[in-house]
């Protein structure tokens, strides 16, 4: 396996331009779509099937009922422990030799399970196509050592690629940095591998906690305790046989029915 | 609560899950009738076996007109060149491939082993009814042995298919799994019941049977559902818990209650336990219909309810 590569999202230098959205749009020939009211800027509420790279505009009030913008540009996390890849029946999702997560097309029933499993919210249906797609972290730039498109077009390098042990070394340098600076409230999010779901191979500096911006604190592996689940069934099958074979044995049987 | 998407299943999808789940509970029925019954309950093997080929066969057309590529239906089992790197502990034979982690896929294959095993009970209860041939027992033990144990999987795994996955209520309900096998056990045998006395049934013999083993298989799924709320209520994060109460106090509430708790469940154990659960029944036929017509219904809601709460 090669080595591992990330991204690394450091909202502190964002500035909302979203040339990230349209220069992945104009990448992997997504079409437009007409912007929702979210009440902020934000042209969508949530990735769709046409939108994976989604740049989020978050008003709050800070310490002095001053009003702050904090600006994030989502993408699909690649994890290490991937929901939509563990979930998916066909085996259509894939972990590809770079470390990150990918969907072949060729093999997509459209059964939209991923969809359910992942806990960002990533995976989207296509009507069009009657597939499931989302960010590839453009695996056709990446294979010819080209950077992603989004990555290539910050104009303030808030998105950053490359070999995954590097970019976390950078991201955490940047984080002490900041820290330094005063800027107590920065965190780094999916960069410990140790952590959620292996870590996530694109991670994040944030300026407030995850939940602010819509990224669950705590995302866990939903099919982890599947094992779990399954004594519990077979405990309640178990039970149910039982009962049936009780009530069916032709002697004893409580009382049975002929009496 | 962060964003997440949902799959939109349609009613379709529920309407399968109620399906299989029936036609396992059937199944299962039939296999300890044969086993551990009598001559006489040869009745419940016969009504229950072709009850269960019956419920399953329209399953998989439901599932492959869901999909976004219906012709792509068998990528659930197999694939021309599956990749190795599909999931944990995933396994490829050839062109097929296995996922322990993927309960849609582990279903798939369930289901299909099951079609089998409920077709050759099935097939060896006919040919031996129209004396085509005679004793087929045996074959149908080995198929029926293994058909059950697929039949509770079948039943079980859309539960626990629900449960792996990040979707608000689902992702904690851990024990969804054993619900769906206790309602596919009370309605498998409920739907026996409800043929057994509309066919005119004695109250004695082998209906009581089978009354008995719903009223066991019923008080099972209560247990089981409250354990369901337990798990809810322990699980996180908050947003997760807080669905819960669509069922409990929210939009669902009235047909929680109203429908998949009283109706669905106390009413119908309560009619069982005054008939004489514990002393031999005395009621005949149009009691049976009843008690196991609400059982149906019953099933139907609850399965109904979570599978609706989570993706509402």
């Amino acid at each position: 396996m090669a080595r591992t590569l990330a991204m690394f999202t450091d909202t502190s230098v964002c500035i909302g331009c979203r040339a990230c959205e349209v220069a992945c749009k104009q990448w992997n020939q997504l079409e437009a779509e007409e912007p929702v009211w979210t009440g902020s800027y934000q042209s969508q509420v949530h990735f769709t099937d046409k939108t994976w790279r989604h740049v989020k505009f978050i008003e709050k009030k800070d310490d002095k009922n001053e009003p702050k913008w904090l600006l994030m540009s989502d993408v699909c996390k690649h994890c290490n422990d991937a929901g939509c890849l563990e979930a998916c029946p066909t085996g259509a999702i894939y972990r590809t030799p770079f470390g990150t997560v990918d969907i072949n097309q060729d093999i997509c029933n459209g059964c939209r399970y991923c969809v359910s499993a992942c806990p960002f919210g990533v995976v989207s249906f296509n009507h069009g196509t009657g597939r499931v797609n989302k960010c590839t972290f453009c695996v056709d730039r990446t294979s010819q050592e080209m950077q992603p498109a989004c990555v290539k077009t910050c104009p303030t390098q808030s998105i950053q690629f490359g070999f995954r042990d590097e970019l976390a070394k950078k991201a955490r340098k940047r984080l002490a940095d900041l820290h330094a600076q005063g800027v107590k409230e920065a965190s780094l999010y999916g960069e410990d591998t140790n952590g959620p779901l292996g870590g996530l191979n694109a991670f994040f500096l944030l300026l407030d906690k995850p939940e602010v911006h819509g990224l669950p604190p705590e995302p866990r592996l939903p099919q982890k305790p599947i094992w779990k689940d399954a004594g519990l069934s077979a405990g309640t099958a178990i039970l149910a046989g039982v009962g049936a074979i009780v009530a069916f044995r032709e002697r004893g049987g409580g009382g049975g029915g002929e009496q | 609560m962060p964003n997440l998407q949902s799959p939109n299943w349609p009613l379709l999808i529920e309407l399968y899950f109620f399906l299989v789940g029936l036609a396992g509970g059937a199944f299962m029925a039939a296999g300890v009738a044969d086993i551990f019954g009598g001559t006489k309950d040869r009745v419940v093997t016969k009504v229950g076996s072709y009850l269960a080929l019956l419920a399953m066969l329209p399953g998989p057309l439901f599932l492959i007109i869901d999909l976004g590529m219906p012709s792509r239906f068998l990528h659930m089992l197999m694939v021309a060149k599956p990749d190795t790197t599909i999931g944990l502990s995933a396994i490829t034979i050839g062109p097929f491939h296995i996922k322990p982690y993927s309960p849609m896929n582990l279903g798939a294959w369930a289901l299909l082993g099951f079609g089998v095993c409920a077709l050759v009970v099935v097939l060896t209860l006919y040919l031996e009814d129209s004396r085509r041939a005679r004793n087929l027992g045996p074959l149908r033990g080995a198929f029926g042995a293994i058909g059950i144990l697929l039949a509770f999987f079948v039943a079980g795994y859309p539960g626990q298919l629900l449960a792996a996955t990040a979707r608000p209520f689902w992702m904690n309900a851990r024990p969804l799994g054993a619900l769906f096998i206790a309602i596919g056990a009370a309605t498998g045998l409920a739907a026996i019941a409800l043929v057994l006395s509309l066919r005119g049934a004695e109250a004695s013999g082998s209906l009581a049977k089978v009354r008995r083993a719903y009223t066991v298989a019923l008080a099972i799924q209560g247990l089981v559902l409250i354990a369901v709320f337990m798990a809810v209520a322990r699980g996180g994060p908050a947003w997760s818990v807080a669905q819960g109460g669509l069922l409990t106090s929210g939009s669902y509430s009235l047909a929680f209650w109203g429908g998949a708790v009283v109706i669905g469940l106390l009413a119908p154990l309560a009619l069982e336990m005054r008939d004489g659960f514990f002393q031999g029944y005395r009621r005949g036929p149009g009691m049976v219909v009843l008690a196991s017509v609400l059982i149906l219904i019953g099933g139907f809601l609850t399965k109904y309810l979570m599978f609706a709460v989570g993706q509402a």
